[in-house]
C-alpha cells in the first residue's frame, strides 16, 4: 500500500475488494453508479485526465486473455493518473506448475495497490484476496463473476430509462432504481459469468429477472433465485421486457453435445426486429460482446435504434474507473 | 507380513532410565520370546463403555494376558484411557513409488499409526502404477524396515491404469497384493469390469471400484447441484456415481465376484448399493470421513483443499449416509486419504487436484461428530474402523485376545483439542478441519508390540 508524497487525497486505501455484490449493499451500489457520471463529465473534456489516482499503481493480472476488457480497464486507470503494469499471466505460468499463490508472491514484490484480475477459473480472485493486501477487482473469474460488466450493464439501463419504480415519476425509492423493471438474459445462461453477475445486480437494485434458453444452457435451478424465472420459449420471455441482452455463443456447445445445432439455436432463440416488438416499447438490446451477428443477434437489430452495444463498450470506461477510484480512495 | 520382534535398541539403553510419566524401561528382559511390554491402566470398549483398568501385557508381538504381573522390558502408562485394536484403513493413497513429493511410505505409514491405524491398504495410483508383482513385493519390502503401521498393497486392475489390458491377478495376488484397484479412475468399459470380476472371483481377490461414470461425471470440480451452479463451477453430478454403483454392482452380481465400493457419497448411490446387497450382490460399502462431515457449501471459501472425488454433496446426503452407518449398512470407514502439496492444493480450483489428508484426524472427527453427539454408539464406530474393514477383506477381526497381533491405540477420549495440520505426520499438512477442537486422540499406536507412536514422546 503506498500511498505517497503526491498523493492528493491522503485517505488510506481501504481493504475491500470487487469480488462480486454479496458484500455490496445497493445504496453502495448506487453511489458507485453516480460517481461514473461524474467520471463521464471527465471524459467529455479536451484534456480527458485527473489527477485522482496519481501514485497508485494498478496491475492488470490477466490469466485468460481478454483484450477489450483489459484496455477498458487501462483506459479508466489512466484517465485518472495511476500507474499501470500489465501482467499477462496467460496459462504459460500455470502450464509450468506454478500454484496461483506463488504467481501471486512474484507480482507482489511489484508493490501494487489493486490487481485487476480475469482467470479461467470461478473463485479465483476470492483466493488471491486472501493471499494479499492489496484491493482486487474481478474481471471476470470463469463462469462465476464480472461485476464490472454488470455494472456497466446497470449504468446503460439507467441512463436508458432513468430510475424509478414503474418509469413513474412519484416518490421512486433510489436503491431500488430498478423497480418495476424488467431484464431478459437469452442464451448461454450456464456457461456465462456476465448473466450471473447481472442476475446479482440487477435484483439486487429491485428489478426483475427472466432467463431464456434451452434447458442445457439455462438449468431450472436458475429460476429458484428469487426475482428470477427461466423461461424457454423466447417470445413469452421477452413479452414486456424493458431490457434484453444477448449473450455469446461459443462453438464448442455444440461439440460437448449441449445444442444440435447453430440453425436450431438461430430458429429458436436469435434476437430479431420482430421478437423485440414484444418488449416493452423503447425496449433496449444489450451484449456483453463478443457479439456473433447473424446467430445470437440479428444485424439489423445490433445495427438499429434499439441496440445500445456500443454505449456498453463506452459506458465501461466511466464505471470502471469509478470502481477503482472508489476502492483505492473511497468515499468523497 | 512378518511378526519380527523389537531387537534394535535393546543393550543402547544398559540404565533403566525414566523417559515420559507414560513410559519407562523397568529392566532388560527378552528371552526367546522377544521382550514383554506392558500396557497399564487400560480400558478397553465393552458394551455401554469401557472396561475397568487392567494391565495389558505383550510379548513377542502378540497380546500375552491381563494382569499377568511379572517382569517386563517396557512400561507404558493407558492412564485409564481407551485401548482398543489398531484401525485397518482400506483405502490410503501412500504415493509410493514416484510422488513422494505428497507423501512416501515413511510419512505415510507414519501418519496412519498417528491415527491409530495398524494396517493399511495402499491404492496403487502412483507413478508407475503398482501393476507389476516386483512393485508389490518392493513394497512390501520396504514397507516393513520403515517398520509403522503394516503394509498390505492394492495393485491395479488395468495395466497402467489405461483401462484396456487386465493386469496378471494371481501374480500380483502372489507378490502380496490383496485388493485390486485402478483408484481415481473408474474403469470405463463395462465388458472389461466384468472379465476382471470374474477373473478376481476365481482368485478370492476383491475389487475395489472408483464408481463414477467417467463421461456424466466430465470435468466437473464439485457436487452439481445449487451450490455449483450459483458459484459458475463444473458440476460432477450424483447420478454418474450412482449410475457406476448400479453397474458395478450389477456386474458383482452376475460374476460374484467380491466388489468392494469405495467411498459411497450420495443418497441415491447408497440406495442402490443397499438394494443390490439385498438381492443376492456380493458387495461391501464404504463411505469416508470427509462425505459424512462435510457438504457442497465448503467450496462457498473457493478453498480447494475441500476439492475431492467424488465430491462433497448436500446435506441430504450426508444425513442419509449418517443415517446409513446407524443402521449398520456401511462395512467400513475408508480415509481416502490423498495427500497433495500445499502448492497444488493452491492452485485454483479447475486446476487442483482431487483428495483430503485425513488418516490423523479420521478418528478424533468421527468420535467427535458422531459418537460424542449420540449419534453413534462407540462401540459402532470402532466396527466400522475394525472389525468392519478386517471383514471385507475376509481377515480375522483385529482383537486384543491372547495370541492376537499386538496391535494396539490408546485414545484419549476426554482431552480436546484443535485440529494442527502442523503436527501431522503426513506431508501434507493442509486438511479441511484445521483449527477445529475434536476429541478422541490417539495417544500411543503399537504395531507388531512396538511403539510406532507416541504423542508426547514425538
Amino acid at each position: 500500500m503506498t500511498g505517497t508524497a503526491t498523493d492528493p487525497t491522503p485517505t488510506a486505501t481501504r481493504h475491500r475488494h470487487l469480488l462480486d455484490f454479496t458484500a455490496w449493499s445497493a445504496a453502495d451500489v448506487v453511489a458507485l453508479l453516480g460517481r461514473a457520471d461524474v467520471m463521464a463529465q471527465v471524459l467529455t473534456r479536451t484534456i480527458k485526465k485527473v489527477p485522482a489516482l496519481q501514485g497508485f499503481t494498478i496491475a492488470t493480472l490477466f490469466f485468460e486473455e481478454s483484450t477489450r476488457t483489459r484496455l477498458s480497464f487501462e483506459r479508466a486507470a489512466r484517465a485518472q493518473s495511476a500507474d499501470v503494469i500489465a501482467f499477462a499471466a496467460g496459462s504459460s505460468s500455470l502450464k509450468k506448475g506454478e500454484s496461483l499463490r506463488d504467481t501471486l508472491r512474484t507480482v507482489d514484490q511489484l508493490q501494487v495497490d489493486l490487481y485487476v484480475v480475469r482467470h479461467p477459473a470461478s473463485g479465483a480472485p476470492y483466493q488471491l484476496a486472501r493471499w494479499t493486501d492489496a484491493a482486487i477487482v474481478n474481471a471476470g473469474d470463469g463462469r462465476r463473476a464480472h461485476p464490472t460488466q454488470a455494472l456497466l450493464d446497470a449504468y446503460t439501463m439507467l441512463k436508458r430509462f432513468g430510475g424509478g419504480g414503474g418509469g413513474g415519476s412519484e416518490r421512486a425509492d433510489p436503491e431500488r432504481p430498478f423497480a418495476g423493471k424488467r431484464l431478459t438474459i437469452v442464451g448461454d445462461v450456464d456457461h456465462s459469468r456476465v448473466a450471473r453477475s447481472n442476475v446479482e445486480l440487477f435484483t439486487k437494485l429491485g428489478g426483475e429477472v427472466t432467463l431464456c434458453g434451452p434447458a442445457t444452457l439455462v438449468p431450472a435451478e436458475f429460476g429458484a433465485v428469487p426475482g428470477v424465472r427461466v423461461v424457454t420459449r423466447l417470445e413469452e420471455a421477452v413479452e414486456g421486457a424493458h431490457a434484453v441482452m444477448g449473450l455469446r455463443l461459443q462453438q464448442e456447445r455444440m461439440s460437448a453435445g449441449l445444442l444440435p445445432s447453430l440453425s436450431e439455436y438461430v430458429a429458436r432463440y436469435q434476437l430479431t426486429e420482430k421478437v423485440m416488438r414484444l418488449a416493452h416499447d423503447g425496449a433496449i438490446l444489450m451484449h456483453p460482446g463478443p457479439l456473433i451477428r447473424d446467430v445470437e443477434v440479428d444485424s439489423a437489430l445490433a445495427d438499429g435504434p434499439r441496440s445500445v452495444i456500443e454505449q456498453q463498450v463506452a459506458n465501461g470506461v466511466p464505471v470502471r474507473m469509478a470502481v477503482l477510484y472508489t476502492l483505492l480512495v473511497g468515499k468523497g | 507380513m512378518s511378526d519380527h520382534p523389537t531387537d534394535d535398541s535393546r543393550g543402547a539403553e544398559p540404565t533403566p532410565k525414566r523417559r515420559s510419566p507414560a513410559r519407562s524401561r523397568t529392566s532388560v528382559r527378552g528371552g526367546a520370546a522377544g521382550p514383554r511390554t506392558v500396557l497399564r491402566r487400560a480400558r478397553l470398549a465393552i458394551v455401554d463403555g469401557l472396561s475397568r483398568p487392567t494391565d495389558v501385557y505383550v510379548r513377542g508381538g502378540v497380546v500375552e494376558g491381563f494382569d499377568l504381573g511379572g517382569a517386563v522390558d517396557l512400561e507404558l502408562d493407558a492412564r485409564e484411557q481407551l485401548v482398543t485394536p489398531a484401525f485397518v484403513d482400506l483405502h490410503a493413497h501412500l504415493r509410493d513409488p514416484g510422488q513422494e513429493v505428497k507423501e512416501d511410505l515413511a510419512s505415510g505409514l507414519a501418519a496412519a499409526a498417528a491415527g491409530g491405524f495398524g494396517t493399511v491398504i495402499s491404492m496403487a495410483n502412483t507413478t508407475p502404477a503398482v501393476d507389476d508383482p516386483g512393485l508389490v513385493a518392493d513394497l512390501i519390502r520396504r514397507a516393513e524396515l520403515v517398520g509403522q503401521a503394516r503394509l498390505r498393497p492394492a495393485a491395479t486392475v488395468t495395466a497402467g491404469m489405461r483401462g484396456e489390458r487386465l493386469t496378471d491377478f494371481a501374480a500380483l495376488q502372489a507378490a502380496g497384493a490383496v485388493m485390486l484397484t485402478d483408484d481415481g479412475l473408474p474403469l470405463a468399459d463395462t465388458n472389461l469390469m466384468r472379465r476382471a470380476c470374474e477373473y478376481a472371483a476365481e482368485l478370492g481377490l476383491v475389487i475395489q471400484t472408483h464408481s463414477e461414470e467417467p463421461r456424466l461425471r466430465a470435468n466437473g470440480v464439485m457436487n452439481e447441484g445449487r451450490v455449483s451452479r450459483e458459484l459458475g463451477l463444473p458440476g460432477n453430478t450424483a447420478s454418474a456415481e450412482t449410475i457406476m454403483v448400479f453397474r458395478d454392482t450389477e456386474i458383482a452380481r452376475l460374476t460374484g465376484a467380491r466388489v468392494h465400493i469405495a467411498h459411497v457419497s450420495c443418497e441415491r448411490a447408497m440406495r442402490v448399493a443397499e438394494w443390490q446387497r439385498a438381492n443376492g450382490a456380493p458387495i461391501t460399502i464404504e463411505v469416508t470421513p470427509q462425505h459424512l462431515t462435510l457438504t457442497d457449501e465448503a467450496l462457498r471459501t473457493f478453498d480447494p483443499v475441500f476439492k475431492v472425488a467424488p465430491p462433497l454433496r448436500t446435506s441430504t446426503d450426508v444425513a442419509h449416509l449418517r443415517e446409513a452407518l446407524r443402521r449398520g449398512a456401511v462395512d467400513n470407514i475408508g480415509t481416502d486419504h490423498a495427500p497433495h502439496t500445499l502448492a497444488e492444493k493452491e492452485r485454483d480450483l479447475l486446476e487442483a487436484p482431487f483428495g483430503i489428508a485425513n488418516l490423523e484426524v479420521t478418528f478424533a472427527l468421527l468420535y467427535t461428530r458422531l459418537v460424542l453427539t449420540g449419534e453413534l454408539p462407540l462401540t459402532c464406530l470402532l466396527h466400522l474402523l475394525q472389525g468392519g474393514p478386517a471383514s471385507v477383506m475376509g481377515w480375522q477381526a483385529p482383537t486384543l485376545t491372547p495370541g492376537a497381533p499386538a496391535d494396539l491405540t490408546v485414545i484419549d477420549l476426554e482431552g480436546e483439542r484443535p485440529v494442527q495440520g502442523r503436527s501431522f505426520k503426513s506431508k501434507a499438512k493442509h486438511n479441511p478441519w484445521e483449527g477445529e477442537p475434536l476429541s478422541g486422540w490417539p495417544r500411543l499406536t503399537l504395531v507388531r508390540g512396538n511403539v510406532c507412536y507416541d504423542r508426547e514422546g514425538g
